[in-house]
């Protein structure tokens, strides 16, 4: 049977070096918001020693292209160096690389923006603030966007009460 | 009526309090660990009606 493994991913890419930012329906959820997804979205450094990093990652992963894959295409470093998304499908499950969100956004400029959460034993990494996360999703504004704000929005009241 | 409005929360715009304040009493590391409970059996599901 398919397994999602979201933190089996994060282990990997924290374990492999590689800096990121997580964001997305995952950041979401970790940040309290009773939210459903099926990817892992993180925003990369595009870093040439982390790019070279996460190339490795992907590899121990068995990540490919999710259009066609079928042809097996592996993200080179080339990909990885860009601002553009990379939707790939590994071992773990689909994991979305992206190298700017929103308004070209892009690693450091998320880092102050974000929290670090533990997310299990020895394993703590960079999640984007629900804050930003609302923010983000206003700002796109597409109808995926607008059908989860409300949750994100009441998420992040109930938050400031505690 | 009176007691079914004090048994739940709502929003005004229909966002479920309750399942938010449930999450927020949990750590990330459980937060996550129930999503990908949730989701794999999501996907036993939806595989064991594949055909439909």
């Amino acid at each position: 049977m398919l397994q999602l493994r979201p933190a089996a991913t994060l282990r990997a890419l924290h374990e492999g070096g590689v800096a990121f930012v997580l964001v997305g329906g995952v950041a979401a959820i970790l940040n309290g918001a009773p939210v459903n997804t099926f990817d892992v979205d993180v925003v990369h450094s595009r870093d040439i020693d982390n790019v070279a990093r996460l190339v490795r990652v992907l590899e121990d992963l068995d990540a490919v292209y999710r259009m066609q894959p079928e042809r097996r295409l592996k993200p080179n470093g080339s990909h990885l160096s860009s601002a553009g998304h990379q939707n790939l499908i590994t071992r773990y499950g689909p994991l979305d690389l992206l190298g700017t969100i929103s308004r070209n956004l892009a690693y450091r400029d998320l880092i102050p923006h974000s929290i670090e959460l533990n997310i299990s034993e020895g394993l703590r990494i960079r999640v984007l603030n629900l804050e930003t996360l609302i923010a983000i999703k206003e700002e796109l504004n597409g109808e995926k966007d607008r059908a989860v704000l409300p949750v994100l929005r009441r998420t992040l009241e109930e938050k400031r009460k505690l | 009526m009176d007691d079914q409005a004090q048994l739940t929360d709502y929003s005004p715009d229909g966002v479920d309090l309750t399942l938010i304040r449930w999450m927020l009493s949990l750590s990330p590391a459980e937060r996550l660990e129930l999503f990908e409970q949730h989701v794999n059996e999501i996907i036993a599901i939806r595989e064991l009606n594949a055909a439909t």
